[in-house]
């Protein structure tokens, strides 16, 4: 064992380190680029930053490096990789770096990361997204929200946000002072609105919602403008699910000028800002107003319609009433008139009538008068003093006496043949005063 | 219970549309239109002020809030059990 020992040759720890480190430059001369996913990632206080890289497949990890970036290079590569992205490096990205491989002696392999390529990430973001899309449309999710009916009036209001959030304070400022008067109850439901702890967070916040969801019209996601990272929680596909079940309609109003998250997409309303979302719910408010305005102006307009109707119609039938009783009188008197006017003229006609036929009489009865008769010629002859109508009862020598209008003669008979009458007692007229 | 009682805007706006499509119809008696627009005033009334006037709600809000606080929301079992089927 001893002699093996010395004859055998063997090289230290340290040479061989320096040997592994010679093959590993001499076999990468340049600088590579390689795809992988981010396990962890930690920045120290000087600003340098340690990955731990990793090849999953199927949740199995088949590789794994460590990698550094120093903070030179660290810095310049972070800001435009959020800058064309708009997340922050963080474990479960994938991204597609340029680095080159080093061995050293103490710490062994790694990469040393000189470029990130934001593209590769950005296409995988949006791989990413799409596949949640297209399982929350596939499993039914992604309309349940928009089907819930929009309350009439939006006034009481849970809240998720930070305190800390940028335009937390602006969205309470403008619901309170909001031009019209109006009040809303809001209650915050605090959660992470960044980072990795965001998701379940704001899962949290919704599930307690949920629970009180009587007590609430509306539930807000509000998360202020400023920074644009760190949207990807927004993106995950828990978070859309409890946004898409919440018995509530959600209105998101989480900030940033990019695509909408899945978090949009699943939300009953998606508002650009919390301000946006605050006029949302101030003009819910006002539509309600302006409705109950509108019907008041109609009840208004159609009330007085209906009494000024009424009122003409009353005006009518009074004026018709009125004039009733002088029409009465009117045709009452006429026919008293009438009356009175037909029992004159009937009276007048009555007298004269009378008048007439009493004057008829009277001539009639002067007429008759045996006076009268006299004087037009006539004579009355009597024999022994009475009226003789018959010549045969004449004997010859009777006595006649004829009483003439003037004066009387008294005669013999001396003819007493009728048509001989005459001249007997034209005879006797030359008689006078016998 | 005495949020059942009290009068909801929807219920008050279903009334007011009842009431106006009936003045409108013009088949009002006088007496039955007095009586009408008196309760649409009062709706209306109810309305405006409710919009402006939020401090009971808010007390009320908050009270339950801090009631239930350790309740697990019982009577919300559709809503827990919708959200269970995903977490």
């Amino acid at each position: 064992m001893e002699k093996l020992s010395i004859n055998r040759t063997a090289c230290s720890l340290y040479e061989l380190a320096g040997l592994i480190k010679t093959a590993v430059s001499d076999s990468f001369p340049e600088s590579l680029w390689v795809i992988a996913e981010i396990a962890e990632l930690k920045c120290n206080p000087k600003g340098h930053c340690y990955l731990e890289l990793v090849e999953k497949n199927k949740d199995q990890t088949v590789a794994q490096i460590k990698a550094t970036c120093w903070s030179y290079e660290y810095r310049r590569i972070s800001r435009t990789f959020e800058k064309a992205t708009g997340e922050s490096l963080n474990p479960g990205m994938k991204i597609m770096l340029l680095a080159s491989v080093a061995f050293h002696e103490v710490y062994g392999l790694s990469l040393n990361i000189r470029d990130i390529d934001p593209t590769y990430t950005m296409g995988e973001m949006a791989r990413r997204k799409k596949e949640v899309i297209e399982r929350l449309h596939k499993e039914g999710v992604i309309g349940l929200n928009r089907e819930l009916p929009l309350p009439l009036v939006p006034q009481k209001i849970a809240v998720i946000s930070s305190k800390t959030a940028a335009g937390y304070g602006d969205f309470f400022h403008q619901l309170d002072t909001n031009p019209y008067g109006y009040r809303f109850v809001h209650i915050l439901f605090p959660a992470l609105m960044q980072g990795r702890e965001a998701e379940a967070s704001i899962i949290s916040s919704l599930l307690q919602i949920s629970k009180k969801r009587r007590l609430f019209d509306i539930a807000v996601i509000i998360r202020g403008g400023g920074s644009v990272t760190d949207l990807s929680c927004f993106d995950s596909y828990e978070l859309a699910c409890h946004i898409a079940r919440s018995p509530l309609p959600v209105i998101t109003g989480i900030g940033h000028e990019k695509d909408d998250t899945v978090a949009d997409i699943v939300a009953h309303t998606r508002m650009k800002t919390p301000t946006a979302v605050a006029e949302f719910l101030i003009s819910g408010m006002r539509e309600f107003e302006e409705g109950i305005l509108e019907i008041q102006q109609r009840i208004h307009s159609c009330t007085g319609r209906i009494l000024r109707d009424e009122g003409y119609r009353l005006d009518r039938v009074s004026q018709r009433l009125s004039f009733i009783p002088s029409q009465l009188a009117l045709s009452a008197g006429n026919r008293l008139e009438m009356l009175s006017k037909d029992l004159e003229s009937r009276i007048r006609d009555c007298f004269r009538n009378e008048r007439n036929r009493q004057g008829g009489m009277e001539q009639a009865i002067r007429l008759l008068d045996p006076a009268q008769v006299l004087r037009r010629g006539y004579s009355i002859t009597r024999h022994k003093g009475k009226i003789l109508r018959d010549a045969s009862l004449i004997r010859k020598g009777d006595t006649l006496r004829t009483t003439l209008s003037n004066g009387a003669i008294t005669s013999i008979a001396k003819i007493t043949e009728e048509d001989k009458g005459h001249e007997q007692t034209e005879t006797a007229y030359l008689l006078p005063g016998f | 219970m005495s949020r059942q009682k009290q009068l909801t805007y929807s219920q008050a706006s279903r009334e007011l549309q009842q009431i106006i499509s009936e003045i409108e119809s013009e088949n009002v008696d006088l007496d039955v239109l007095a009586e009408k627009v008196k309760r649409a005033t009062y709706l209306i009334k109810f309305c405006k002020s409710r919009l402006r006037d939020t401090e009971e709600e808010v007390k009320k809000v908050l009270t339950e809030i801090e009631d239930k606080a350790e309740e697990t929301g019982a009577g919300d079992g559709a809503s827990d059990k919708n959200q269970q089927d995903i977490t």
